[in-house]
């Protein structure tokens, strides 16, 4: 595993090398270890040991999920100009940043969430840590939307933007799985057309002032 | 490219979305016809030209949306004014300005694929906003050591949609041109190779590189450097040419010298790619030509370059050699080598393009019958454009569904057309210099 964070490896870090390991072996085997046991042997390390970090595959799994989602972000922090986003950007330099992460990591989870059919229940599984991170995120982002007028305050349905923008980041990652053209530029022009979409929708728009006109008129004169 | 079939739930939306644009211009389209042959029950004296301008909004509009290589498609028409109505002519042109950004992270991003740097490191400063759009990319200022350079960045994707983007543009291109579909297919076979050069930034540099030093010597033109270090495949980094745009600087009330020396130089240019390089800048659209303080033209952009083929070089320009006008068997043998008519022509047909091709040859070859010419008159653009309004109305021309000309002289007729049309903006008057054999 390349991701910078998980890479500040001490002799007694556990964590790290458990989570390493774990990656090497999807990444040589095409699959998740047989069993703990089995693993921790491999590793040289007893299994009690492993169940001080980790009680499952699962949660290794989710762990890298959120290791990714926390270097994306302190990229983005890193970044002089990304204060000076407004909040469509921001959210475009998120996903550009985080596709560049999951490249650097494309074989593992291409190994693990290539089969669509087994992928549709496990992966909302692994991600659950990285969803919540991402919400938090996400609605952050959507109040200074709101405060910048980016975003239209709208009755039900403006409380569910962050999970619009999680569907979304969904559908760059299945975009990305697919993708085939060099240097997943497909990708990169997914994101920028989504995104503008996805914005421009939430935005004030006709139809906020078609509401408007329609509750209206349908008040008694 | 490496692409494959994807599956049914993965189809890429980018494309949908194009498609869908599509969609709904031809319904606006279709709607303006319907609005317009209503009109014209109650009010019989209707022309089209109404109709002509609803559909060039429509068309416009959803082209400019599309960015990329529709765009470029509504450029090239834009270009030829003689085969579109006014009114498309107008809107088209439009779309050789302005079309919606990329994002400034998309560009941060792309220049961490290609150089691991942000444009912040690379450069002292960079502009957040592009300062002007090019058909299939954008261009940012940057500075760097106290020199100021031109960024063009290409939008990701265009070199894989320049072939389902044309595919986009048929329906329309054959409802606009009145031809049929193999006739079209031999010109958008044309226009898709060169859509395709241009997306490759290698190449043009290369080219920029090889043109700009043939033609060093030519007076009062400056070209920009290059910067390989600065460039890759997506991304082109050029001296920064300060000046305005012809319509700009025209507005700055130059005198007639100056602008004839603009002109020439214009001209010149010109006439050395094509009489001595056989390749020319094709792309001759007020974009990309810069005026500078002292007078001198910068050129940019050498995306599209078209390498003219030594037998319709000697066929084409053998045309406006005034007195071949006079000469019938010659003149036949031309128009067949040009492709202007052919054997599928009924003798009719023969007889009258023969006569619209001689009187169109002899009206756009004016300027290369005298030693010099006046740009500046407006009636012979008038001439051109009558005669095209004229031609393309006619019942006998529009019946013919028939591809007339030869592939190559798409270009050329474009890079003509819009170096006459430069010229008459610049209201200059020039040495029409021409190489020997044709004096």
């Amino acid at each position: 595993m390349e991701t910078a964070t998980l890479k500040k490896t001490s002799k007694k870090d556990y964590r790290q090398l458990i989570v390493e390991g774990f990656v090497a072996h999807v990444l040589e085997h095409g699959k998740e270890p047989a069993s703990i046991f089995k693993f921790a042997k491999d590793l040289k390390i007893k299994e009690e040991e492993v169940y001080n970090y980790f009680t499952s595959f699962e949660s290794v799994k989710s762990a890298i999920w959120v290791a990714l989602f926390e270097e994306t972000q302190r990229q983005l922090e890193e970044q002089e100009v990304y204060k000076e986003y407004s909040v469509r950007e921001k959210f475009l330099a998120f996903l550009y940043t985080w596709i560049e992460e999951l490249k650097k990591n494309r074989s593992y989870l291409l190994c693990l969430y290539q089969d669509k059919s087994s992928t549709f229940k496990s992966l909302p599984k692994d991600t659950r840590d990285f969803k919540e991170k991402f919400s938090d995120f996400a609605s952050e982002l959507v109040m200074e939307g709101k405060e910048t007028q980016e975003i239209a305050s709208r009755p039900f349905i403006s409380e569910k933007y962050d999970e619009a923008l999680w569907m979304q980041v969904g559908f760059v990652f299945r975009y990305w799985m697919d993708d085939r053209s060099p240097r997943f530029e497909k990708t990169d022009a997914a994101i920028e057309k989504s995104v503008n979409l996805a914005f421009d929708l939430m935005g004030k728009s006709a139809l906020d002032s078609f509401l408007d006109f329609a509750k209206f008129l349908y008040q008694p004169k | 490219m490496s692409k494959q079939v994807k599956e049914q739930g993965s189809i890429p939306v980018s494309k949908v979305q194009r498609a869908a644009k599509f969609i709904s211009t031809g319904a606006k389209v279709g709607g303006n016809y319907v609005k317009h042959y209503a009109k014209k029950m109650v009010n019989p004296s209707l022309n089209r030209e109404e109709l002509h301008q609803n559909n060039a909004t429509d068309i416009y509009n959803s082209l400019s949306e599309l960015k990329g290589s529709a765009l470029k498609v509504a450029q090239m028409m834009s270009m030829d004014k003689n085969l579109l109505p006014r009114a498309y002519q107008d809107k088209f042109t439009m779309a050789q300005y302005s079309a919606p950004p990329l994002s400034y992270p998309l560009v941060v991003k792309t220049f961490q694929k290609h150089f691991q740097k942000t444009p912040e490191q690379l450069f002292d400063t960079f502009t957040r906003s592009a300062v002007n759009a090019a058909s299939i990319g954008q261009v940012h200022q940057a500075t760097a050591k106290g020199k100021t350079f031109a960024v063009k960045i290409q939008y990701p994707g265009i070199a894989d949609s320049v072939s389902s983007d044309l595919r986009l543009v048929r329906p329309f291109a054959l409802r606009l041109l009145n031809m049929n579909e193999k006739e079209l297919d031999h010109y958008m076979s044309e226009v898709e190779e060169r859509l395709l050069e241009e997306t490759d930034y290698n190449l043009e540099i290369a080219r920029s590189r090889e043109i700009s030093e043939a033609c060093a010597h030519i007076p009062n033109i400056r070209f920009p450097k290059y910067y390989d270090a600065l460039s890759s495949e997506r991304i082109i980094t050029m001296d920064w040419i300060a000046g305005k745009h012809i319509k700009e600087w025209m507005e700055t009330n130059p005198s007639q010298a100056l602008r004839n020396q603009v002109g020439q130089a214009l001209w010149d240019f010109y006439h050395h790619q094509v009489h001595n390089l056989k390749q020319v800048h094709a792309d001759p659209h007020p974009g990309n030509f810069i005026i500078q303080e002292d007078g001198t033209l910068g050129i940019i952009d050498f995306g599209c370059v078209k390498v003219i083929p030594e037998d319709f070089y000697q066929g084409y320009f053998a045309l406006i050699k005034r007195e071949l006008v006079m000469n019938p068997a010659e003149l036949d043998q031309i128009f067949y080598e040009l492709e202007f008519i052919s054997d599928k022509d009924t003798e009719e047909e023969k007889i009258y393009f023969k006569g619209v091709f001689a009187e169109m040859i002899s009206l756009l070859g004016q300027p290369f019958h005298v030693d010099r010419f006046d740009f500046a008159d407006d009636s012979y653009f008038e001439k051109i454009f009558m005669l095209g309004d004229r031609i393309s109305n006619d019942k006998m021309f529009r019946s013919s569904r028939q591809a007339r000309g030869s592939k190559h002289g798409l270009y050329i007729n474009r890079t003509y057309f819009g170096l006459y049309n430069l010229l008459n903006q610049l209201k200059a008057e020039v040495d029409t210099t021409k190489p020997d054999w044709l004096k």
